[in-house]
């Protein structure tokens, strides 16, 4: 081994650790070693068994085969509590955080006895100080923003005062500038407590520069162990996928942004009206929370717009306008000129509006229904006679679609929820873009994908636009929204406060912009 | 070997084969209960099976009375299922039945007229306002948000006691007939060219109302299979944010489901009276828990218009069977436990599949993680 450690010994040690769920054998003797003091990145793609791996480390999934040492002693982890008390804490990619409670109530969730509220709190705040974290302790947790409800968890997990600190995917739902602060405060406790740090990342970028010594996984497996300082971002990406990772969607999945400076020239050019057009969009929620605040974009035919945000922006609002769910208060949306109304059943498919939903078990797709009637859902018109489906045409056009999509499935007939997640993305996907529409809208089209998946949809995307389709792209990857992109708009509590064109384009400040900073707008 | 068995089942056929296994071996289950519990009370399990049985099919001319009963059974359960499948409750089936068969017995008894064209009337009147009584739980519900659920079943109460009202009250429902010693408190009977006509086969006697529960089950089958209404009112029921997107209004097409559901019932009550329910009479009592058993027939066939009609059969049997357990000096409260276990015994395999459908997505979930 290249990488191999030279020094102490490592305070955690993974030896053949397996575990299957059914079938599929998510982690297969895999070896791992922390050592105090280090960041160690952990990087694979979606299902390479890196979460599952972590689980065994916490004790949430048994392992079928392996050891655990903890400096040099086996341990067996049945709970979390228990891995707790070996100084084991995992800050995870879902939060569990209670809403209606304050911070440091959040905090005390899980302990045993008497509640204390005096000492708990002042742990809290004593904990922020000393490593940065600025939070409220007396803030309710449902005001937090996902960056400062992370810092929560992270405190959560700093009051057991853990020697071995696990992060699943932390940054997918930050701004740059916050994931900046997050390693800030790792690289201190790494160097000042002797923290062994396990980071499980699926970005490029940040493994590289935040971490010692990275374990690259795939399909279950270690593919290879090196130390960061000898990697590069290359061989890496070309490790973990398995192959050659060309396309700039396929690089932007991995998170290595370089493309879009380059790919400058390439824009769209843009003429003529918009095809799409959403004015002054304002509407609430049934608890008067604000979800649109006066929010204005264009699409034009052939460009792809991207809406860049932080998750819980109104990116899901303005969707839901979109599919005719979500009834505007003021403001409107054209399409091709004519004003469509709002939350009506169908009339922004029918005025040539189609969707790629966020959830698309929400409004996406029918699992329980077959792959041939999810392809039809919204144009099954098209396919009947004197009220009567004419089921052969419906076949017909599934086979079509399975073939021109290449979805994976045992037949047509199949029911949808049958088929993996990335079978059932290209499925709505198909669907989509098989009803001839004028405007796509695709709201984070590849999250949970694995790679191959990835560079085809933001391939298919891209080939919508060339075709003529003005194409919304939402996504909350600042990478994939720059690598797409003719046009990036950013949204921000329910309205869009920044613009740049691809000639423009400008990680830092499109970084500062969906943080909510419109300094950088005036400089500029 | 084993490798080329497996390619050769179909993974959703074995699937089929273990969940017939799973019906069989808990049906045997829960009739070896009911055998204990009659062995308990110091009977003959085997006298008062074979006595259900003479009752619900051997002896002469009963299963034609089992056919009558299951008719009004089947076409509540059929309702149900329209309900469950746009995703709307219904079960307030006892009380459309019973305004239902008090719509039939206004025409029939109240309207002048030819008695077959009363008996169509009738018939169509008794889905209208079996079909209205329920489409006022869907007004609630579109427009107050009140839960189909609870309005449904609170309206089952109001409809009993408005029938009982009705057969007291001389301008609605009551008999006119004052030769008699007492006035009956219960409609006039339906007169002879107002009832559904019989059926006589091998000794067996039905009415008309089998034939159109049956047709209406196979029309409801291939409608929600084959037709644009049916696919429309599954992906309601399955999704409505995806219906709402696709053009499918939830009010339009709820509030017909719920409609149409109760209408079934409605029309459930009607069979039941022109077929000879209570002497062609609306009494008090006249619904005997039809709409109650029809939403549990629904239940066991998993809302599948077609698999209803062997389980309204089943319900019936039990039903016309306990006629003659008087004979073997078992009191007939015995069929309700023997009912009961059946449900309970064919809850069991959904539930196993359910409990198996979710381990798969929780592995699938953790493998996904």
């Amino acid at each position: 081994m290249p990488a191999e450690h030279s020094g102490d010994a490592p305070v955690l040690q993974l030896r053949e650790m397996t575990k299957r769920y059914g079938e599929v054998v998510a982690c297969d003797h895999v070896d791992l070693d922390l050592h105090r003091g280090e960041i160690h990145g952990i990087l694979g793609e979606n299902g390479a068994g890196k979460s599952t791996l972590m689980k065994m480390v916490i004790g949430l999934a048994l392992p079928d085969a392996g050891t655990i040492r903890l400096d040099g002693e086996a341990v067996r982890l049945h709970d979390p509590v228990q891995a707790a008390r070996h100084g084991i804490g995992m800050v995870h990619q879902h939060y569990s955080l209670v809403g209606a409670l304050t911070v440091w109530e959040n905090v005390a969730l899980g302990e045993k006895g008497a509640l204390d509220p005096g000492s708990t709190r002042d742990r809290v705040v004593e904990i922020t100080e000393r490593y940065g974290l600025e939070v409220d302790p007396d803030a309710y947790v449902r005001d937090l923003t996902a960056g400062v409800r992370q810092r929560v968890e992270i405190i959560k997990c700093l009051r057991h005062e853990p020697r071995i600190i696990i992060l699943d995917e932390p940054t997918a739902v930050l701004t740059p500038a916050e994931s900046e602060h997050l390693f800030e405060v790792l690289g201190e406790g790494v160097r000042r407590e002797g923290w062994a740090v396990a980071l499980v990342s699926h970005k490029l970028d940040e493994v590289l520069a935040a971490t010692d010594r990275i374990t690259i996984m795939r399909n279950g497996l270690v593919v290879d162990r090196v130390a960061t300082a000898d990697a590069d971002a290359h061989s890496l990406a070309r490790e973990m996928v398995g192959r050659e990772v060309t396309l700039r969607t396929g690089a932007a999945a991995i998170g290595s942004v370089e493309a879009p400076a380059a790919a400058a020239g390439e824009a769209a050019e843009v003429k003529g009206e918009p095809i799409l057009e959403v004015r002054d969009a304002a509407t609430r929620a049934a608890d008067g929370r604000v979800l649109l605040d006066g929010l204005s974009l264009e699409v034009h035919p052939g460009e792809v717009v991207g809406v860049a945000g932080v998750e819980g922006n109104g990116q899901t609002p303005l969707v839901r306008v979109l599919e005719s769910l979500l009834r505007l208060e003021t403001g409107s949306v054209r399409v091709d000129g004519e004003e469509i109304p709002t939350c009506r059943a169908g009339a922004m498919g029918a005025a040539g509006i189609a969707v790629i939903p966020a959830d698309r078990h929400h409004s996406g797709c029918v699992p329980d229904m077959t792959v041939a009637e999810n392809l039809v859902l919204g144009s099954v018109d098209r396919f009947a006679e004197w009220g009567l489906l004419k089921r052969e045409d419906i076949k017909a056009h599934a086979r079509v679609l399975i073939e021109e999509f290449d979805i994976h499935c045992p037949s047509c007939d199949t029911p949808l929820g049958q088929l993996s997640g990335g079978n059932q993305q290209r499925v709505v996907l198909a669907q989509a873009l098989s009803v001839g529409p004028k405007v796509l809208v695709a709201h984070q089209p590849t999250r949970g994908l694995d790679v191959g998946a990835i560079e085809y949809i933001g391939g298919r995307i891209t080939a919508a636009a060339e075709s003529g389709i003005g194409v919304l792209l939402l996504s909350t990857d600042l990478g994939e929204i720059a690598a797409l992109s003719d046009r990036i708009v950013v949204i921000y509590e329910g309205r869009i406060i920044g613009e740049m064109s691809r000639a423009e384009f400008d990680m830092e400040r499109l970084g500062l912009l969906i943080g909510g900073s419109t300094a950088g707008e005036d400089a500029a | 070997m084993t490798a080329r068995t497996d390619t050769l089942l179909d993974p959703r056929v074995r699937s089929g084969l273990e969940m017939a296994g799973l019906y069989v071996l808990s049906l045997a289950g829960a009739l070896l209960l009911s055998g204990l519990l009659v062995a308990a009370t110091g009977n003959s399990a085997f006298k008062v099976f074979g006595a259900l049985l003479d009752g619900a099919f051997l002896a002469p001319g009963r299963w034609g009375q089992t056919l009558v009963v299951a008719a009004p059974m089947l076409l509540v359960a059929l309702g149900m299922v329209v309900g469950v499948k746009a995703g709307f409750f219904n079960i307030g089936q006892e009380g459309q039945l019973l305004i239902g068969a008090m719509a039939m017995a206004w025409v029939g008894t109240r309207w002048p007229g030819p008695g077959p064209l009363l008996l169509f009337v009738g018939l169509a009147l008794s889905m209208a306002f079996g079909g209205g009584w329920a489409g006022l739980a869907a007004l609630m519900r579109f427009r107050r948000g009140v839960p189909e659920v609870i309005s449904t079943l609170l309206l089952v109460f109001v409809a009993a006691q408005f029938s009982g009202y009705a057969i007291t009250a001389d301008w609605l429902l009551r008999d006119l007939d004052t030769t008699g010693p007492t006035r009956s408190v219960s409609s006039a009977p339906l007169d002879e060219a107002i009832r559904l006509p019989v059926l006589r086969i091998f000794g067996n006697e039905f009415n008309w109302g089998i034939v159109i529960a049956l047709a209406l089950a196979v029309l409801l089958a291939v409608a929600l299979v084959r037709s644009v209404w049916g696919f429309r009112l599954r992906m309601l029921g399955h999704n409505p944010a995806v219906a709402q997107k696709a053009g499918v209004a939830s009010t339009r097409m709820g509030s017909l489901a719920l409609f149409l559901s109760g209408g079934l019932a409605g029309l459930a009550g009607a069979v039941m009276l022109a077929g000879g329910s209570s002497g062609f009479r609306v009494t008090s009592g006249f619904s005997q828990n039809f709409g109650w058993q029809g939403l549990l027939v629904a239940l066991l066939a998993r809302s599948s218009p077609i698999l209803a009609i062997p389980m309204a059969i089943v319900f019936a049997a039990l039903r016309t069977g306990s006629g003659f357990l008087a004979a073997t000096g078992v009191d007939r409260k015995i069929v309700d436990v023997v009912q009961a276990l059946l449900v309970l015994a064919l809850l069991i395999p959904p539930a196993v599949q359910f409990i198996r459908d979710r381990r798969k997505a929780l592995a699938m979930a953790g493998e996904e993680a």
